[in-house]
């Protein structure tokens, strides 16, 4: 159980190391971060824990919606998806509620020159009809993609990516997508 | 009604075999913390393995569903051969030890599997998914109504699932007695966090009768976690999948859905609770054949090996979010039961 803090350890040092080396040029997102989830699996969650490993300045809330936040203070917002039934009926609403409250959000961001991020932290285990719909109602907003690279064993997400020219960026564990916020946010 | 007396008056209560090594420090019975189990086949042993070094208690539990065997597996594998050297941990391998008295009622499996463990030929036992109605000893309701809640199922049976009755009645049937025993001994010990280990069917898909392709189970490979629990249960499944190589999905309880252990333990005690699902070709209803032992896919080795797994993430990842965790010698990492075989760990 040790060598888990260790390993966490090292990532952190190993991401301030290129922190201080990098510069704010280039970088295809900026901070500060909106999560959410979309579609209430723990997606966002696990996006946070990889997120506090870079030291991602991020504001995680996982009904976030227009009515509670000003999305303009944020450079980035990012939607977790994942449709849970557990994680629903937790929240005590439907799939399209949830879908009007995400929708919300990236046409607020949109709007305020937010750069949107649809992300699938969780792969195959996140494919279904719930989901894929959600990640069509928000495609269009999308300035960018990251997903577990078995979420798109059938090109579902790099057909979106390539219709609209937005990059895409798959990881293999889910750890891994460190490496891609490392990169995108010249972390 | 005469076998129910018979077991009275002999005592011929179901007895699991379980052969504790140096690090079970105390044996118990479920009945120490809730006395009306005493004598009756709805009692069951509560093993003690404390350091005496000061640190959190974790329970936990096996035998939920008997059928669900890497569960009551992995538990076995825990009281014969780790030893805690911080903290405290209470196991209770058959937690439904009445379901494990009769056999699957689907027939799947023998109620008793002959393996070759350490010391020679043991048997692991096959059981069912809810308590013997001869226990129950009244009948099945047509619905199951959840005694706090207005939740429902239509399957009146579901009466006799423990992992429906929590957090139990004290003057209730059998099973929602033994649903509040359990968590008299979780609020009495002062349990920390608790696992409650399940297996589910296979995420395999398959050819209906009527020709259509069906999804396998998509509770396998599943961790749920209550709500307060569920950035642990976050951390403990990305070290698994980073360091084991098993990906496993992360669940948050239900709130509409009631009964269940993840959340009324966590609710009705304070202890962080989780529920682990392991894929057991045993619960597939479509398979023809099944080898709930040497699946080719998922061999028994792979699930109580990933069981053994998630309790060591979850000491690590409750380290990591609470400061402190169990700590653990001669626990077998998922590598180890793979490359030994589970049964190499049993007495």
């Amino acid at each position: 159980m040790k060598r888990l803090l260790i390993v966490l350890l090292i990532i952190g040092v190993v991401s301030v190391g290129f922190a201080a080396d990098g510069t704010e040029q280039g970088c295809i997102l900026e901070e500060p971060v909106a999560v959410t989830s979309a579609g209430q699996s723990p997606g966002a969650l696990q996006f946070t824990i990889v997120a506090k490993m870079i030291k991602l300045e991020y504001t995680f809330e996982k009904l976030l919606s227009v009515e509670t936040v000003d999305i303009s203070q944020f450079k980035t917002l990012v939607l977790v998806v994942g449709a849970s039934g557990k994680g629903l009926g937790a929240a005590n609403i439907d799939i399209e509620a949830e879908i009007l409250r995400v929708k919300s959000l990236a046409e607020a961001a949109e709007e305020s020159g937010v750069k949107v991020v649809i992300c699938n932290l969780e792969g195959e285990s996140r494919r279904g009809p719930s989901s894929d719909r959600i990640v069509t109602e928000l495609a269009p907003f999308a300035d960018a993609y990251f997903v577990k690279a078995d979420a798109d064993l059938d090109g579902f997400f790099t057909s979106f990516s390539e219709e609209a020219g937005v990059p895409l960026a798959t990881f293999e564990k889910t750890v891994d997508l460190k490496d891609v916020l490392a990169e995108y946010f010249c972390k | 009604m005469a076998l129910f007396l018979t077991s009275i008056l002999f005592g011929s209560f179901f007895r699991p075999d379980v052969r504790p090594g140096y690090g079970v420090t105390d044996i118990g019975w479920l009945s120490d913390y809730f006395s009306p189990l005493r004598n009756t086949n709805m009692d069951t042993p509560v093993y003690f393995m404390d350091s005496g070094v000061d640190g959190p208690t974790f329970l936990l539990m096996g035998g939920t569903h008997a059928r669900e065997i890497s569960a009551s597996t992995a538990a076995i594998v825990f009281i014969e051969n780790v030893a805690v050297t911080r903290g405290r941990v209470i196991v209770v391998p058959f937690s439904n030890i009445s379901a494990a008295s009769i056999a699957d009622e689907t027939g799947k499996a023998p109620h008793f599997i002959p393996i070759e463990g350490r010391s020679g030929t043991r048997f692991l036992v096959y059981g069912d998914r809810r308590t013997d109605p001869l226990d129950q000893s009244i009948p099945d309701p047509e619905i199951f109504k959840h005694a706090q809640s207005d939740f429902t199922l239509d399957d009146g049976a579901e009466s006799r699932n423990l992992n429906r009755q929590y957090p139990g009645v004290a003057d209730g049937n059998p099973t929602q007695q033994l649903a509040y025993a359990i968590i008299q001994l979780a609020k009495t010990e002062n349990v920390d966090f608790n696992l409650d280990m399940h297996e589910s069917g296979t995420p395999d898909s398959y050819i209906d009768s009527k020709g259509n392709e069906r999804s396998g189970s998509s509770l396998a490979y599943t961790l749920v976690c209550h709500p307060d629990a569920l950035e642990i249960g976050a951390v403990a499944i990305m070290e698994i999948e980073a360091f084991h190589g098993v990906s496993m999905k992360l669940e948050e309880s239900n709130k509409a859905f009631r009964g269940l252990s993840h959340l009324e333990i966590g609710d009705a005690t304070g202890s962080l609770s989780f529920l682990s699902e392991t894929p057991n070709p045993g619960q597939d209803s479509w398979r023809d054949r099944y080898d709930v032992i040497n699946d080719p896919d998922y061999p028994l080795s792979h699930r109580a090996g990933l069981q053994l797994q998630i309790i060591r993430s979850l000491f690590g990842a409750y380290e990591m979010m609470i400061g402190e965790t169990i700590e653990v010698e001669n626990l077998p990492s998922y590598e180890e039961v793979m490359q030994n075989g589970i049964f190499s760990y049993l007495n």
